[in-house]
């Protein structure tokens, strides 16, 4: 194809698109729609996942030991869990730390001052934290044997247990919602989007019968719609990167309040450090799905 | 040059547009394809500018069957025929000049081309003192004469006229007649079908007659006989 013939050809597309500008609009509109919602659940998903990992990075098995054990039974018992490949990190507790720690935690000073030091009843303990967090199943199992119940007061695995299973329970809902509106969206938007390009392709059926009738070859018909596709992708990409922005700006404070600043943090990091990638992913959908509307459309009328 | 050979056309069982037409047209002549309303004139053209593909039957034209022209191959088949239709079939929002241009435009002429050929071709038409004005300020016949410069901007061997004078009265009728004419004594086959008795019977070429979708009649030197 020739330069010249490239430049005709755009330049069709875009007298086109102008020409219909209504259509045009009504069609990149309905396509920053689908790439806001497909561009909104990436990047929920992704935040939640990472959100997820984070928080079960911080959850770990705590052994609280009888005040009976020994110091060297529980170092014993220490050497061989931080010997174990599934664990991360194990941290001895002692009771001086529970202390400062319980201090720490404790606004009213009548309750803090039912502890005092001399008397000290917070156990010692280990913090275990493991490589991977499904395995803390494993590791607590293991601390649950019967040859450490002498010097085990308490394992805390189970009310960890079921924070992690709500939070993986409520990251596949979101992920299932996510594809459920995506799919939805993408078939609503691609039935739209090709009765648009149907009904500019019709409103210009004469010119087409032209062209055909002076010989125009098929990619010269063709390829004005496929341009005015692409504007549609691109355009409704631009759009939906801004809209975007805009959505995040306003959906900050909501989530400082009810997911906490994490999540916040996460999503402003994430949108930020992804951004390219946002834009990337944006354009090519909305390109190819602007391409493939076109060409559906158009293929009825060459067929002669 | 344009050879029929057999062709039949049949739509259903009960529509038999073309049944069995052989036909032969030499370089430069000037056809008239006269016959009453379907009588199978508009499906002959229709065939002859592979619109539509025969049920039977070739259609030899330069030694070549364009029934068997593939898809790709018939944008630079139609560039070797032009055609002229009744309703002209222009742009209404490009000018005389870009209209025509515009033929030339989508086969991937080059500027310098286009800049050359198209006054010439609407001198030729005797439209050149109209090139800016839109289709929607011309008369009918300043219409056809548009529509033809266009058919012949390609420089066709060929040019094909489906009543073209259809919609004219009869003095744009008769110049546009003999502006087909003028084409045809400069070499290019015309073929031109009607149903106007006037215009055949002036015009003295050959006359082809069809009814029923067979030939009835071929002369050298017709009138309009039914």
């Amino acid at each position: 194809m020739s330069w010249i013939t490239i430049s005709r050809i755009t330049k069709l597309g875009l007298t086109n698109f102008w020409r219909n500008r209504w259509l045009s609009l009504a069609s990149t509109l309905v396509m920053t729609l689908t790439l806001l919602i497909i561009t909104l659940f990436v990047v929920m998903t992704m935040v939640i996942s990472k959100t997820t990992t984070m928080i079960k990075s911080k959850i770990d098995v705590a052994v609280y030991f009888k005040d009976s054990a020994t110091t060297q039974e529980i170092s014993d018992l220490q050497q061989i869990i931080a010997a174990r490949p599934d664990v991360k990190e194990v941290r001895y507790i002692s009771k001086e730390e529970a202390l400062r720690v319980w201090n720490e935690r404790q606004k009213n000073q009548r309750i803090k001052e039912l502890i005092k030091p001399e008397e000290n009843p917070l156990p010692r303990s280990l913090a275990i934290k493991a490589t991977n967090p499904e395995d803390l199943k494993n590791i607590a199992d293991f601390l649950a044997q019967n040859q450490y119940s002498p010097i085990v007061h308490k394992i805390s695995y189970e009310d960890n247990k079921q924070i992690i299973d709500k939070l993986l329970a409520i990251t596949s809902f979101v992920k299932k919602m996510g594809w459920i509106f995506s799919i939805t969206f993408v078939i609503i938007s691609i039935l739209v989007i090709l009765n648009t390009i149907r009904l500019t392709i019709f409103t210009r059926k004469e010119e087409i019968e032209i062209m055909r009738l002076v010989g125009a070859s098929d990619r010269f018909i063709k390829v004005p719609f496929i341009v005015e596709g692409i504007l549609y992708g691109f355009l409704a990409c631009i759009v939906a990167t801004i809209a975007l922005w805009i959505v995040i700006g306003l959906a900050t404070p909501l989530t400082n309040r009810y997911l906490g600043s994490i999540v916040t943090e996460n999503m402003h990091h994430f949108f930020i450090s992804k951004f390219l990638l946002i834009f990337l992913m944006q354009f090519i959908v909305g390109i190819l799905v602007g391409i493939g509307c076109s060409l559906f459309s158009i293929r009825r009328y060459l067929k002669v | 040059m344009i050879e029929i050979v057999g062709v039949s056309k049949i739509y259903s069982d009960t529509i038999k547009a073309l049944d069995n037409v052989n036909l032969k047209i030499e370089k430069g002549e000037f056809v008239s394809i006269v016959g009453q309303s379907g009588a199978g004139k508009s499906t002959l053209v229709k065939l002859l500018i592979c619109e539509e593909k025969p049920t039977s039957g070739k259609i030899l034209i330069a030694g070549r069957n364009i029934v068997q022209l593939k898809l790709s191959e018939l944008p630079y088949f139609r560039r070797k025929v032009g055609v002229v239709f009744q309703d002209f079939k222009l742009l209404p929002q490009k000018t005389v000049l870009e209209n025509v241009a515009f033929a030339l435009e989508v086969c991937d002429a080059l500027p310098e081309e286009i800049k050359d050929k198209v006054p010439r071709i609407l001198d030729l038409v005797g439209m050149l003192k109209c090139k800016d004005k839109y289709p929607d300020e011309l008369s009918g016949g300043e219409k056809q004469r548009i529509s033809i410069a266009r058919a012949l901007v390609h420089s066709p061997k060929i040019l094909i006229a489906d009543e073209a004078t259809g919609n004219l009265d009869p003095i744009n009728a008769w110049e546009i007649i003999e502006l087909l004419d003028r084409i045809n004594r400069r070499g290019t086959i015309v073929i031109l079908a009607t149903h106007n008795k006037a215009i055949v019977d002036r015009l003295k070429r050959r006359v082809v007659l069809i009814k029923n979708g067979t030939i009835l009649s071929d002369k050298v030197r017709g009138g309009y006989v039914i």
